[in-house]
């Protein structure tokens, strides 16, 4: 029964395992440490969105506001330090309560009025976009040393390879994620949120509560990622974001989470993750026109899930086989 | 047998009222701050003013709107229209412009592209059961590149007078876009309402469960839709790129999908699939059409957009609610409970 | 208890599954691994994108000229995302190119990753797009036009042909983009300065001819009767405001001046067909220049920070069919 449940994670890894080792045929210097690296960072911020998305997907929902939250929160970000003046750290703090607000915002709409999820966070999509615009209306250089610092902090390991803040913060993310979907009754009672609404309204479990904290922690991890995408560029920029939650959506269902709710692992989402990551790396070594890049993308997120669902299909038919 | 209750009605449904009223408002606001708005005049033969601008723009929205709602009734979502349409209005402008085929068979050629491509997204949803979202996204990336690849991202200009009628011709003072796109919804809708196609998409984005056990074919129903909502956005893309005169792959039909789904789920057709409203969704489609106008002529700063886009979404989500229909009459109600004696 | 029951995959699934694997592993080997072999230099390009014939004017010079000089060429296409073109440019200084030419999507948010170049010898040059950076020796130079001097020349061009006095309805670029920032900027100033001349409506068309028209189509609806000039912040918006205009029954270039930014091919044939009266260039064949440069950097040579390209502006004094007809892009 163990083994069952954990096939689609199974899949992903091992597929990911796959796609590291073509890569590392094809091209020199794909699989060295410094090049590992790099994919970590570049995507630390899309997989601590990632693992925000997972805890509203395992709940039923869906979040497509965190992209634009992402980009409003990098703004806010750079206003903050730069017009208004605000030494960083407050001003870190500020933009994540922020992200957290508007998260448990939507997550109050969604289940005070019992809205659709896809349709009040497409709304908080929009809204975020708009009011981007309105804290400045174009990029913005954040104007602060430490932030800089921390920014460009880098440990060095294995050689020259750079393990960044965002990388660890990447890390801690998803440590401190599995540990609250797996080891909290707060876990618990998402999954069984998303496994059936209605019998965890019977169970008594505090419906209401979960709903609205699975949204605040996607809006948190939401604004994380803009800080982390701002350490990433030491700038905000309001127009930016607009595509990136389907970046996380998609993240999480290569990871073998389901969108209809209840089944799924976080840790598979630092799996999906890694697997896009790796997927745009190739393309990017590739040096491929901006049409083809997309049509190898299409066709290798398409190759692999259509495998990782054969793998699953294959597996489950196994086992009923078997019983 | 009481078949009228569970048919998707093509009339005034419960589910058409809030829209419906989301537009009235919207068109009093035009009245009183705008009162041109409502001026329509004949030019040249032509009916001009700012409904028939407004009709004519969402006539690239409706056909896909009409896909969206049926891909919606059956749980989905398709969020590769605004590629699919890229793919047919470039193909078909290609083949006329560099091949020189024929309007019609270059048409027809687009639309059986996209239907294919439709149809392998239905397959993925429908038999290797991927979730639509993630399905319709492989297409939204895959279809804009290859409708960039057809021409190496280049615009394809269109000189075709056949070609060029779909989007700027005329038609009894009429735009000829405007009459094709409604009697095509409409002969759809007849479709839904005289067949038994209507109730089973209804049925099998209920639960589909239980209407597999009744005997549904589910899987082929579903690749069906998929098929019909890439032909869909095809007509889309062809009167788009006819209505500018030139096929733009990489811009054309860009986060149109975000608009189709605003456009469906403002008409009232829940998103977790079953109940559906064509006219709701079309009432969705000219509300959203309306409002862009509205704030373009307003002079509301484009960045700022978003925002009223947003609050119109909430509102008519909102007034769906009943919890929320029922705390906004709350005031001016006599609560018989609140006042039983103690 | 009940097991949930999964469908079986039917097995031409599988097949297809395979095959597709297949086909990726065909795109993937197909089209070469990156080599090193080439006898010249290796260059790392990364692009914004490939939004609008500008841009892919401007890949294909730097990509021709690549060829011309022997130089093995490293492409990277950012799809419009600024967090891939730094990672593009991270994969360069990895992959230890000789050089790295980057058309920056935003000014801002380079200090880090150019550093990193620097410090790795590298030298960067730039193109179209300056950097907003604290230290400018991370980057060699920059090739580049002056998008607001773009605007004062089209705004200054107005002042003299409308004699001061204009109605003008102006459509502006994607919101937050730096070219419709400083394009309008530099064309706002100008207006600014003579009462006679008023911006009655601005509103962004998003680059594109859709959005264009569809603008256009709203602003006519309110301004039909008072407007006497259009000015785009690029071509393909100004072609979408034509077509705007004569379906409103005006006569673009005649009743209405027209005025557009980047000068392509189909501007400059509107131009010479007289539904368009000015264009001011914004010339994106950087190709040759861009290697000058690395050449220069490599001998050892020092370049100015900017060398600003030389953007002439069109109009029916200066332009012909034939020259509208030989344009590459």
């Amino acid at each position: 029964m163990f083994q069952r449940k954990n096939i689609p994670l199974l899949a992903t890894f091992g597929v990911l395992v796959v796609l590291l080792v073509v890569a590392s045929v094809l091209y020199r210097n794909f699989l060295t440490p410094l090049n590992f690296a790099n994919i970590l960072r570049n995507y630390a911020f899309l997989g601590v969105i990632a693992v925000g998305m997972t805890f509203v997907i395992l709940s039923g929902g869906i979040d497509l506001s965190v992209g634009t939250v992402m980009g409003f929160s990098t703004i806010l970000l750079a206003r903050l330090i730069s017009v208004q003046g605000v030494p960083a750290l407050p001003a870190i703090c500020v933009v994540l309560a922020v992200g957290c607000a508007f998260g448990a915002g939507l997550g109050l709409v969604i289940h005070t009025y019992r809205l659709p999820p896809f349709l009040v966070t497409l709304s908080g999509m929009f809204l975020a976009k708009g009011i981007s615009f309105v804290i400045l209306p174009s990029a913005q250089k954040i104007d602060s040393s430490w932030f800089a610092e921390l920014a460009s902090f880098k440990l060095k390991v294995f050689g020259n390879a750079p393990l960044t803040v965002t990388t660890m913060i990447f890390f801690a993310v998803v440590s401190i994620g599995i540990a609250i979907a797996h080891f909290t009754r707060f876990g618990r009672n998402v999954y069984a949120l998303g496994g059936a609404e209605s019998s965890a309204v019977l169970m008594g479990l505090p419906v209401g509560r979960t709903k609205i904290a699975v949204y605040a922690i996607s809006g948190c991890c939401a604004a994380l990622g803009g800080i982390m995408w701002a350490m990433n560029s030491t700038s905000g920029n309001p127009a930016i974001g607009l595509g990136t939650e389907l970046d996380a959506i998609a993240c999480v269902v290569i990871g073998g989470t389901l969108l209809t709710g209840g089944v799924g692992y976080v840790v598979g989402t630092l799996a999906g993750v890694l697997v896009f990551g790796t997927i745009a790396t190739v393309i990017r070594f590739q040096g491929l026109e901006s049409s083809d890049a997309r049509i190898a993308l299409g066709i290798l997120l398409l190759a692999f899930i259509t495998m990782q669902r054969i793998v699953v299909q294959g597996a489950a038919r196994g086992s009923r086989m078997a019983t | 047998m009481g078949n009228s209750s569970r048919k998707p009605s093509l009339f005034l449904h419960s589910s058409v009222l809030w829209p419906a009223l989301g537009m009235a408002l919207l068109l009093l606001f035009n009245l009183i701050y705008d009162p041109d708005f409502f001026r329509i005049g004949m030019r040249d033969g032509r009916l001009y003013g700012d409904i028939v601008s407004i009709l004519l723009q969402a006539s690239k929205l409706i056909p896909v709107v009409v896909g969206m709602t049926l891909v919606i009734a059956t749980g989905g979502v398709d969020l590769s229209v605004g590629s699919v349409m890229a793919v047919a209005g470039t193909l078909a402008a290609m083949l006329v412009a560099s091949a020189s085929m024929p309007v019609a068979a270059a048409i027809l050629i687009a639309v059986l592209v996209v239907m294919l491509i439709g149809s392998v997204s239905g397959v993925l949803v429908a038999y290797v059961r991927v979730q639509p979202i993630v399905a319709t996204l492989i297409f939204m990336v895959l279809g804009r590149g290859m409708a960039m690849r057809l021409t190496k991202g280049m615009g394809v200009p269109i000189e075709n007078e056949a070609f060029l009628f779909l989007g700027g011709g005329y038609v009894l003072g009429i735009p000829f876009a405007v009459i094709l796109v409604f009697a095509f919804a409409a002969a759809v809708a007849v479709f839904l309402h005289k067949t038994a196609a209507g109730l089973l998409i209804s049925a099998v984005g209920d639960n589909a469960s239980a209407s597999r056990l009744c005997g549904i074919r589910q899987a082929r129903l579903k690749i069906g839709i998929y098929a019909f909502s890439g032909v869909c956005a095809g007509i889309a893309g062809l009167i788009a790129a006819a209505r500018v005169q030139s096929a733009e792959p990489a811009r054309m039909g860009e986060l149109l999908e975000l608009d189709a789904i605003f456009a469906v789920v403002v008409g009232g057709t829940a998103l977790t699939g079953g109940r559906f409203s064509l006219a709701g969704s079309l009432i969705g489609a000219i509300l959203i059409q309306t409002l862009v106008w509205t704030m373009q002529k307003l002079g509301v700063p484009s960045d700022v957009t978003p925002v009223p886009k947003a609050l119109v979404i909430l509102l008519v989500c909102l007034l769906q609610s009943p919890r929320f229909r029922a705390q906004l009459t709350a005031p001016f109600r006599r609560n018989p409970v609140m006042k039983a004696p103690a | 208890m009940i097991m949930k029951t999964i469908p079986s995959t039917p097995l031409i699934l599988k097949r297809a599954g395979l095959g597709l694997l297949a086909l990726c592993a065909a795109v993937l080997t197909g089209c070469g691994g990156g080599g090193g072999e080439g006898a010249g230099l290796t260059v790392g390009f990364a692009q914004a994108g490939a939004e609008s014939a500008w841009r892919r004017a401007e890949t294909a010079s730097i990509k021709d000229e690549a060829g011309k000089r022997g130089v093995n060429l490293r492409f990277s296409d950012a799809q419009g995302k600024q967090e891939n073109q730094i990672a593009a440019v991270r994969d360069f200084i990895a992959q230890g190119v000789d050089a790295i030419i980057l058309a920056p999507i935003v000014e801002t948010g380079w200090d880090d990753v150019l550093g990193e170049a620097k410090d790795a010898g590298i030298p960067v040059v730039l193109v179209d797009r300056g950097v907003d950076v604290g230290d400018d020796s991370i980057y060699a130079t920059l090739i580049a036009s002056d998008f607001v001097a773009e605007g004062k020349m089209a705004g200054e061009w107005l002042f003299k042909k409308s004699g001061g006095k204009a109605r003008i309805i102006e459509l502006e670029g994607t919101p937050g983009a730096a070219p419709a920032i400083d394009r309008k900027k530099g064309f706002d100033d100008v207006i600014g300065q003579h009462a006679g001349m008023e911006i009655i409506a601005s509103q962004s068309g998003d680059f594109n001819i859709e959005k264009g028209k569809e603008v256009m189509e709203a602003l006519l609806a309110k301004h039909a009767g008072e407007v006497t000039v259009v000015y785009a912040h690029n071509d393909d918006m100004a072609l979408g405001a034509i077509q705007a205009l004569e379906a409103a029954g005006k006569k673009p270039g005649e009743e209405v001046i027209v005025i557009s930014i980047d000068g392509g091919k189909a501007a400059l044939t509107a131009l010479v067909e007289g539904k368009m009266n000015c264009v001011v260039e914004c010339l994106p064949l950087l190709g040759p220049n861009a290697f000058d440069a690395v050449e220069t950097i490599r001998a050892g040579g020092t370049l100015p920070k900017w060398q600003k390209v030389d953007d002439q502006l069109f109009d029916a004094d200066n332009t012909d069919a034939a020259f509208a007809e030989n344009r590459p892009y």
